[in-house]
């Protein structure tokens, strides 16, 4: 990395107003192979952050440490102003406060639509059966499916199902949501419905961070960009800055590959 | 259905296209089909013409039920009644919640068609409960089966007015107690009028099978989830006795279960027979449910419990709401075919433990003086396969049911 780069680095980590997410030199092995090398972020409330590169560089791993679905080994990852760390408490209580979409939606298929979205507030915050339902039913309409509600997730197209599993993941009224590659699994005339129901979201003024390839969407919605590659932060900077004038070789590179 | 109209072949068509295809195809055909006529018609031949079968009929108390006393054979009646009953209220209850739901089957079929359905699930246990009666020469057996039936059928209206509520959690709850308890209660009451060390006959068959499915889910489900386990212990204690248990056979264990225990226990204290047998079928068929489960563990996605966890649902809700219940249905035939396997098996404790069981029974009635050097052996082992058959094709025909039900592989 160039020393222009470097300050241009520093400055672009430091988010905006007060961070509800914070990672301050994150190291995660998988045996010996180093997935993610010394990476620090932090993430304002209400920020949009869209992370690309190229597989394998990361990306994923990154925002599965911040749940704890992996396991960071080195560094600190702080959220809302509660520390990751083994106390199974604190992962709970992050994992609560924390949306995650996945690529391949991982919706619970035993379950209908409206019990998979009703599942988490009953069971976790232990709202009585009525109202976890009409909440449901509430969230069914943000996203635009409500007629769907009775059907099991087996019974829908793949754009319906990845809008149920962020309609799950609202239920929780998470104060951050994540998303894996959440268009990646999906036909290409469904991607439009998805990122829709994201941009709302977006607009509302949920925290978001955004593992995508989708950059028509990162160029709209997001505030920051990130890439990844090797398992670190190449270059941070706002979208247009990102896209007009990248300054980091290797982004160039990624870039001239997808556009 | 297609719209797509194919004339259907002609009969000889169809023997043509599949059984004389070829010149080869042809002498398997007749060659196969000789042996199927022949056997078919000395099988007939033998059940209507030949077969000698008043050793059935004059011992059926002894093959159904062994030595139970005459004046205590009104606690099977009530403890059948009241099964009866409990089997009514579970279906109709069932029934009722599929209604309220909107996934019923049976809702829009008409009273003949419900009828018919029934008749295809329960047909061939019915016609074999009314040969049995048929045999008997007193009333008594009748007036049970009549009542048990009646007990049935009133379980179910009650059970679908039940079913088709919407009940307060408490309500739900109890109810589920009950259930349970009922049959535990069934069970007790026919141990308190004859003690279970006396239990012989088909009895002794169906009614430890039924034990050793009941207590061997469970345990087998425990040691799945042991096996599983991070800690170490449990984990190495859990293979360890999985593998110890598979890698024995039955028949061995009930011997061992039949003169080892003398060595730990004073005879005075030692379990009776019967006990030993259940306990031992509970802990075999444990074995093999728990790696059954296994199965069904592995084959759900790891994506459900990353989803359940990202949920900030705790690890047992996530196992409990999640991962098992899929895992279980991914498994309904394999375990369904276990517990097939533990009746048919059951036959193995009489003669690994001297319990009068039916096979045995089916044994010793040849030897009576009325019947005793005729070659009876043949009707009596007839009857005896007859009857697992029954129970066994039953079970087998209710988990498939069951799967298509709950609709694996399809959603």
């Amino acid at each position: 990395m160039s020393e222009t780069s470097q300050s241009v680095f520093a400055d672009a980590t430091q988010s905006v107003g007060d961070a509800i997410i914070e990672l301050d030199h994150v190291d995660k092995f998988f045996g010996s192979f180093q997935a993610l090398k010394d990476i620090s972020l932090s993430v304002g409330r209400q920020e949009v952050v869209v992370v690309i590169g190229p597989s394998g560089s990361g990306k994923s791993t990154m925002i599965r440490c911040i749940n704890r679905l992996d396991e960071h080994d080195n560094g600190r990852i702080v959220v809302d102003g509660i520390e990751l760390s083994a106390d199974v408490k604190n992962i709970q209580e992050i994992r609560r406060e924390t949306g995650m979409v996945f690529q391949q939606f991982n919706l619970f298929p035993h379950l209908t639509v409206l019990d998979n979205i009703t599942l988490a507030p009953r069971q976790v915050r232990r709202m009585p059966k009525k109202k976890a339902e009409e909440w449901g039913m509430e969230l069914l309409e943000q996203v635009r499916i409500p007629e769907q509600a009775k059907k099991y997730p087996g019974q829908l197209s793949g754009g319906q199902q990845q809008r149920v599993a962020i309609a799950r993941s609202l239920a929780m009224k998470p104060k951050v949501m994540l998303f894996d590659e959440p268009t990646s699994a999906l036909d290409p005339e469904m991607i439009g419905e998805v990122l829709d129901t994201m941009k709302d979201l977006a607009k509302e003024g949920m925290t978001m961070i955004v593992v995508t390839h989708e950059m028509g969407f990162a160029r709209e919605v997001a505030d920051r960009v990130v890439f990844m590659a090797d398992g670190q932060i190449v270059e941070v900077g706002t979208p247009e800055h990102f896209f007009t004038s990248p300054e980091e070789d290797r982004t160039k590179l990624f870039l001239s590959q997808i556009l | 259905m297609t719209t797509v109209s194919v004339t259907k072949p002609s009969a000889l068509t169809w023997v043509r296209r599949n059984l004389f295809r070829t010149p080869l195809d042809a002498i398997l055909t007749i060659v196969f089909g000789s042996l199927a006529v022949y056997v078919g018609i000395r099988g007939l031949l033998f059940v209507f013409v030949n077969g000698r079968w008043e050793i059935i009929s004059v011992n059926l108390k002894l093959l159904m039920v062994g030595r139970w006393p005459a004046d205590e054979l009104i606690a099977i009646a009530v403890a059948l009644v009241i099964l009866g009953l409990w089997a009514g209220l579970i279906a109709g209850i069932i029934a009722g919640r599929q209604v309220r739901k909107g996934t019923s089957a049976i809702e829009g079929m008409t009273r003949l068609e419900r009828a018919s359905d029934l008749g295809r699930r329960f047909g061939l246990v019915i016609a074999t409960l009314l040969l049995l009666l048929s045999l008997t020469d007193t009333s008594g057996p009748w007036l049970m089966v009549l009542f048990t039936f009646v007990g049935g059928v009133v379980g179910r209206l009650i059970g679908g007015q039940i079913g088709v509520r919407s009940l307060p959690s408490w309500v739900s709850r109890l109810g589920i107690v009950v259930m349970v308890v009922i049959p535990v209660w069934a069970y007790l009451y026919m141990a308190s009028a004859v003690p279970l060390a006396d239990w012989e006959g088909f009895l002794f068959n169906l009614s430890s099978a039924a034990a050793g499915v009941v207590l061997s889910f469970p345990l087998g489900l425990l040691l799945a989830l042991g096996r599983r386990s991070k800690l170490k212990l449990l984990k190495g204690m859990s293979i360890a006795y999985i593998e110890a248990v598979r890698g024995a056979p039955l028949y061995v264990l009930l011997l061992l279960a039949n003169v080892s225990l003398e060595f730990f226990v004073p005879a005075a204290l030692a379990p009776s027979k019967v006990v030993r047998a259940i306990v031992t079928f509970t802990l075999f068929t444990a074995a093999y449910i728990a790696e059954i489960v296994r199965g069904g563990l592995q084959s759900v996605p790891l994506g459900q419990e990353e989803a359940a966890k990202a949920l900030g649902l705790s690890p047992t809700k996530q196992m409990r709401l999640i991962v098992l219940p899929q895992a279980l249905r991914n498994v309904i035939p394999a375990q369904i075919g276990q517990f097939i396997s533990l009746f048919k098996d059951t036959t193995l404790a009489g003669l690994a433990l001297g319990i009068l069981d039916l096979l045995n029974a089916a044994g010793a009635i040849t030897q009576q003086s009325d019947f005793r050097g005729q070659g009876l052996i043949i009707e009596t082992l007839v009857f005896v396969g007859f009857l697992f058959w029954v129970g066994s094709f039953t079970m087998s025909r209710e988990s498939q049911r069951l799967e298509r039900k709950l609709g694996v592989g399809t959603r």
